[in-house]
């Protein structure tokens, strides 16, 4: 017991290292959730479409990525689409904050977006059906057009609706983002990593990994749930 | 107040569901007249709804023509001022049009203004407060405008219909087309939603309603049509369809409703 608590003291030599690690993973994790809810939003209207081949492309695209592992994806998309004689040639070999390498970071970003896009999709669609029909026919008999309708009318009323789902993925997100730590990029789990390393310390860092993991995810849900209650006053009698 | 100025040539509207297997509509010829304060009834399944929706294409026709305003907006496309072939704009024509329903549809996400001021603004492109002082003005004559900063939610069926005739009327629409606008109403509120549209028609908006409240077809049309298995099968004055109805179909479903 007394060596558990020696070697999580030990830890605090390595709190740059975590907090790298956590400013990381928070990047990677907002990224994904932006470029993978405007995918998403794009895959579930096309799910809509008229056009049979459009709306199969988008099914075919979606089934795919939800019946592959992560880690799959995200190696076919580092060693793959962005290996140095594919994309990875046009990949900027800078770094930012002076750890984070682009030609990492984005593969990662692209390849969680990919990834959580597909999923986020089928939560959209499930939130745009779930809205009354009425609502269309109310808005496209003022004059609206169907963009206008969507955008103005279901939409809103759809996102707020599946709110607790959207927070379920970005929660997901920021957990699944450790798998990046395999193609190198230097979030919580890559600096667990390379501290278990350098003090052949191994439950410890992962102690700490797990709690830095929970203490992003928590919150995050947290504010979630505020936004919601906020944007249900139309709710309320 | 009725004219002779038709404003919808309803011409052999038909609305076939599976395959023709289902006729909603089966071959309606009607004039509705500036005006005209048009009450459709029917028994459940006659196709009445149909025919309302039809005629802002709410539901697209199987076959058939719907001349409004001069344009047949069933059309694909159509000749504009210079003669050219263009793609009809549907959403152009029903902002003319005007339309109630008999679940409200009011949007729950925005306040009863905003309800009224969306399609202004948006749509019509009218400034915010020149459509705000609209809304403002007609929310006055159905008695709500101390409700404009509410949530549909915080309102009774009467007062969320109200409202919506109001979003209708922010249109300045040349008809207003009312599907059922008391059938979802508790009893105690019809009254009131009647009201509305007694005010209406006495200013002269041109109207077609459909309707199970025989009281408003007698005293406020001026034409009525039966409808049943997706035909009309009589049309003429209230005094004609209460007084003297002739077609077997209306005499019997008049002693099942009066």
């Amino acid at each position: 017991m007394s060596g558990l608590i020696k070697n999580l003291g030990k830890m605090w030599g390595y709190r740059v290292a975590f907090g790298q690690g956590v400013l990381y993973t928070i990047m990677l994790s907002a990224f994904t959730v932006l470029f993978g809810f405007i995918l998403a939003l794009f895959l579930a209207l096309l799910r809509r479409s008229k056009v049979g081949v459009l709306r199969g492309i988008a099914t075919a695209y979606v089934e795919f990525i939800r019946g592959t592992p992560m880690l799959v994806q995200l190696f076919i998309v580092f060693y793959g689409i962005f290996s140095r004689n594919a994309l990875g040639q046009f990949l900027p070999s800078t770094t930012i904050l002076g750890y984070i390498d682009l030609s990492r970071f984005i593969p990662g970003i692209i390849a969680l977006s990919l990834n959580s896009g597909a999923y986020l999709s089928e939560t959209i669609r499930a939130g745009i059906a779930s809205i009354d029909y009425g609502q269309t026919e109310a808005a496209r008999s003022l004059g609206m057009t169907q963009s206008q309708t969507m955008k103005m009318i279901v939409l809103p009323q759809a996102i707020k609706n599946i709110l607790p789902a959207i927070a379920n993925e970005f929660v997901t997100i920021i957990k699944e983002s450790s798998v990046c730590a395999y193609i190198g990029m230097y979030e919580i789990m890559y600096a667990t990593q390379i501290i278990q390393g350098a003090t052949f310390i191994i439950i410890e860092p992962l102690i700490i990994a797990s709690i830095l993991y929970f203490c992003l995810t928590f919150p995050t849900s947290k504010v979630i749930g505020y936004f919601e209650r906020r944007m249900s006053r139309g709710d309320k009698r | 107040m009725a004219t002779n100025d038709k404003l919808i040539e309803v011409k052999n509207l038909k609305k076939y569901y599976h395959k023709g297997k289902i006729k909603a509509l089966d071959g309606v010829t009607v004039d509705i007249n500036r005006g005209d304060v048009m009450v459709v009834i029917g028994p459940s399944g006659s196709g009445k709804s149909t025919f309302l929706r039809s005629l802002n294409l709410l539901e697209v026709p199987t076959e058939g023509s719907i001349i409004f305003e001069g344009v047949d907006i069933t059309q694909k496309k159509v000749k504009n001022a210079e003669g050219k072939l263009v793609k009809l704009d549907i959403d152009k024509h029903r902002q003319s049009m005007g339309m109630v329903f008999q679940h409200f549809n009011l949007f729950p996400h925005k306040t009863v203004l905003e309800n009224l001021t969306l399609a202004p603004v948006q749509v019509k492109k009218i400034p915010q407060e020149e459509a705000e002082a609209k809304a403002m003005q007609l929310l006055e004559r159905v008695g709500l405008a101390d409700r404009a900063g509410t949530y549909p939610i915080q309102l009774s069926g009467g007062q969320k219909q109200r409202v919506a005739i109001v979003r209708a009327l922010c249109m300045e629409p040349d008809v207003m087309l009312f599907d059922e606008p008391t059938s979802a109403l508790d009893p105690e509120m019809v009254g009131e939603v009647l009201d509305v549209m007694k005010e209406l028609a006495h200013e002269g908006m041109t109207m077609v309603v459909v309707t199970h409240e025989m009281g408003f077809a007698r005293e406020v049309g001026n034409r009525v049509l039966f409808m049943a298995d997706g035909k009309l099968l009589e049309e003429g004055t209230p005094e004609q369809i209460f007084g003297n109805p002739r077609h077997p179909r209306l005499q019997d479903f008049l002693a099942k409703v009066l």
